[in-house]
Parts: structure tokens; C-alpha cells; sequence
């Protein structure tokens, strides 16, 4: 039996994404955003300002001057940074339920989203791509289908387990034998509902590379590897594990080898230390309910 | 209580109210040894295979790898009284994305690595669950040496060690 009428109903009680992030999105595509447009977009929301001036202060960036103002962070920081800041800041609301199915601490879905995001931005840098927001944003939002798909997750765990165990698939092939539907495609429908960007629906759609259309963007190639490389790393793993596929591909296209990995892992380690100030953007629960005021 | 070792981090402890434990590894591999005789225990949590890739990094910190962790886990124990021939070993983590054996193989090498050192020494693992896909969360318990593993997951199934 087929669970997906029941997983698309279920898209009918989808929050709306927030609205500051949402006008953030929409930024991601132009080519240069002027200080004066972010400033416009995130200047009425005093969390979301909150949230800038508190991140910018932290050892994430390492300033030794004290940010005081939203001008001065935007000058110090430049626009890059801080749209990703208020994505970040902006999408805590939607990683606020528990997903059970996939994480028994509450805060793991919203954890793993922000270590990718970071191992995101770490990639760019080992491989002198442009560190843009696009990819730290795809890497954020790229499990976001997990959100809803929990549930029902949750429900057939032992089934969805079972198939990964006997037939050695992943777990992603899994949930779509099993449910019907796999968090991927769940996440791009979603995308689709929030009106998100292309490039961003289809990073999410496809991060698993499990459709040939997955290797028309480097995009999506690298939060696929950022994820992988994030299970390896551990930390904050659900119940679907490791249960993902590695492809040498991947490597290959982006002229790394298995060194190369273990120094990206390394790094990862210390940048992880240094962004605990985004993990907890969770924490602050008033923060979360006037990011959604827009 | 419960005392976290975080990654490429270790604990080392002789106080027996203490649960010595490391959250959900992933490659990375935890080795816990105790001596029942003193009931002195350690847990070391280590990332990487080996420390020539970064020399300075492994000054710094040498429980990030392997090669500079373990024996660095069994000299903090002898200083607390422990001794080599009583060491109990377990060993947990070590896992691999699905696929084949030739990439994204960090959980073996870390585990190749760790018998290597061991053989090298003549130390036995008493018990150990390694590699697969699964995530683990590892407990060392000091009054009485007895460590388990947690597989992450619905059950949150407990293996003993």
C-alpha cells in the first residue's frame, strides 16, 4: 500500500517559509546585492539583527573588532556571509519540530543541516570555487523533506531498515520502496510550494544523485559530498546512518583524492568548533517566532 | 555521571561514579581500555588514520589520529596505575557510506590503522563492533569496566562489549 496520498496531504499544513529568508532567497540570484538591499530586507526584524550582530561577534569569524551595528557587520563581513547568516537565522523556525523518525534529539535535523551547510562553504574554499550563500543555503535546506517525511518514517522504520539490511540499497531508495516517496523529492516539493530558487529545489531534489539530471550542476554535486562527508565525520547522525552511497565520480570531477578528504575532514573539526554559535540559533525560541514576522 | 569525549578527544578517569561516554561515530573510532584490577579506564575518540597528514595539527592535538592517539590513551592510564597485560580493549565505530571499497573508505583506514599499532604492541581487542553503516554512541563504565555500544535508531539497540 502506498502511503503517498497520505505524505501529500500532509504538505497541506506546510508553515509558510519565513518571509525575511524568503526576500533573502530571492537575493541569492542576483549576481551583486548591495549593502543597502540586505539592509532593507532584515532591518525590521530585531532577531534576526540580534542574530547578525551575535554571529559576527563569534569566533566563526574571528573579528577583533566588536560589531555593533547592522552597517558595520555588513562592511566587515561583506553580503556573502551575512545572507547566509540570515537564512540561517530565518529557517531555524521550520527545523523546529522533532523528527523522530530520523533524529531522537530534537535538534538533530536542524544540527546536521548546519554542519552541511558549513562543510558546504569549507569545500568551496579547498577547491577555490566561489564561496557563495547559493551553496551554504543549498546545504542548510538540502534534508528540509525530512521535516514532513519523519512521520511517516517513523511509522515503517523497521521495513524502511529492513530493505537497506537485505537488499543493501540506501536509505533513501528505501523510504521510496517503502513509502513511496523518499525525503529528496519530498524536500523539492516543498521547495517547489516555498517558491525557492531553481538551482536550490533541484540541489535538494536530487542531493542523493540518484538521477542522471543530478550531475547538470556542481551545485548539487557538492552538497552531496558535503553530506557524505558529514556522516563520516559523525556527531550528529540519525537512524539512517551512513545508509548513503559513496560515488568515486564525484571525487573524480572535483580532482580529489582520499588524502585530500582527510585533510577536509581535519578542517571540518576545527570549523565545526568554531560555528556552536549556529547551532544554537535553535535555542532561542522568541528569536525564531519574530524571524516568521517578516 | 556522565563525562562526553568529543571528537579526536579522549577521557581518562578512575572515579567510579563516572560513564565515560562518545556520542554517534561515524568513520571515526572509539577505543576504550580498562584495568578491572585498579579500575582505571579510558576512551579515546580518534578521526583520522594517521598523523603524517598534519604534523602540526597532531602536536596540538594528538587524539586525532591514530597513530599519536592510542598510544597516548594507554600511557595516560599507566599513570594512573594501569597496567598493559590487565588492559581490557574494546574497540567501536569505523563505519562506510555504501558503495564500493575504494573511496570514502576513512572508517576502514582508521581501523587498519588501529590494528596495525596494535599488533605492533601485542595488544589483543577483547571485543569490538566495527564498520557497516550504522552510527554509534559508546559507553565505558569506570566502576566496572563494562562498555556498550548504542546503534542509533529507532530502537536505540544496546550491544554489549
Amino acid at each position: 500500500m502506498s502511503l503517498v496520498p497520505q505524505v501529500l496531504r500532509s504538505l497541506k499544513n506546510l508553515p509558510p517559509f519565513p518571509m525575511v529568508a524568503q526576500r533573502t532567497l530571492l537575493l541569492l540570484n542576483k549576481p551583486e546585492v548591495s549593502i543597502q538591499e540586505l539592509v532593507e530586507v532584515v532591518k525590521f526584524d530585531p532577531a534576526i539583527t540580534a542574530n547578525i550582530l551575535r554571529i559576527s561577534n563569534s569566533a566563526y569569524f574571528g573579528l577583533r573588532r566588536e560589531i555593533h551595528s547592522l552597517q558595520q557587520a555588513l562592511l566587515l563581513l561583506g553580503t556573502q556571509e551575512l545572507l547566509k547568516i540570515v537564512i540561517a537565522s530565518g529557517a531555524t523556525r521550520l527545523f523546529s519540530a522533532p523528527t523522530p523518525g530520523y533524529f531522537s534529539e530534537r535538534q538533530g535535523l536542524w544540527r546536521h543541516s548546519v554542519s552541511c551547510a558549513l562543510m558546504v562553504d569549507l569545500l568551496c574554499r579547498e577547491l577555490s570555487l566561489p564561496d557563495h550563500a547559493t551553496g551554504f543555503t543549498a546545504g542548510l535546506m538540502h534534508d528540509i523533506g525530512k521535516v514532513v517525511l519523519s512521520l511517516f518514517v517513523e511509522q515503517k522504520f523497521h521495513e524502511i531498515m529492513e530493505v537497506v539490511e537485505q537488499q543493501g540499497v540506501s536509505f533513501q531508495a528505501a523510504e521510496k520502496i517503502i513509502l513511496g516517496v523518499d525525503h529528496a523529492e519530498m524536500g523539492g516539493e516543498m521547495a517547489r510550494m516555498w517558491d525557492f530558487p531553481d538551482r536550490l529545489r533541484l540541489a535538494i531534489t536530487y542531493h542523493h544523485l540518484d538521477k542522471p539530471e543530478a550531475y547538470t550542476d556542481d551545485l548539487i554535486l557538492l552538497v552531496y559530498l558535503a553530506d557524505i562527508l558529514v556522516l563520516m565525520f559523525g556527531q550528529d547522525l540519525g537512524s539512517d546512518g551512513l545508509a548513503y552511497t559513496g560515488y568515486p565520480e564525484v571525487l573524480r570531477h572535483f580532482h580529489l583524492r582520499e588524502r585530500n578528504l582527510q585533510k577536509i575532514l581535519l578542517e571540518f573539526g576545527s570549523a565545526w568548533g568554531e560555528a556552536q554559535i549556529f547551532f544554537g540559533l535553535m535555542g532561542q525560541k522568541d528569536g525564531i517566532q519574530r524571524a516568521n514576522r517578516g | 555521571m556522565q563525562v562526553v569525549v568529543g571528537v579526536a578527544d579522549m577521557r581518562i578517569s578512575k572515579q567510579s561514579e563516572q560513564v565515560v561516554i562518545t556520542h554517534a561515530l561515524g568513520s571515526c573510532i572509539g577505543v576504550a581500555i580498562y584495568d578491572p584490577l585498579v579500575k582505571v579506564g579510558g576512551l579515546l575518540h580518534f578521526m583520522l588514520p594517521d598523523s603524517s597528514l598534519d604534523v602540526e595539527k597532531s602536536r596540538e592535538n594528538p587524539c586525532m589520529f591514530a597513530d599519536t592517539g592510542i598510544p597516548r590513551l594507554f600511557r595516560e592510564c599507566y599513570r594512573l596505575g594501569a597496567v598493559k597485560h590487565r588492559m581490557q580493549v574494546k574497540v567501536a565505530g569505523g563505519s562506510q557510506v555504501l558503495g564500493g571499497p575504494e573511496h570514502f573508505n576513512i572508517g576502514r583506514r582508521n581501523y587498519a590503522a588501529l590494528r596495525k599499532i596494535f599488533l605492533k604492541n601485542n595488544v589483543l581487542i577483547d571485543n569490538e563492533d566495527v564498520g557497516g553503516v550504522k552510527a554509534r554512541t559508546m559507553y565505558l563504565e569506570i566502576a566496572t569496566g563494562r562498555v556498550w555500544v548504542k546503534i542509533i535508531g529507532q530502537n536505540q539497540t544496546i550491544k554489549a562489549l
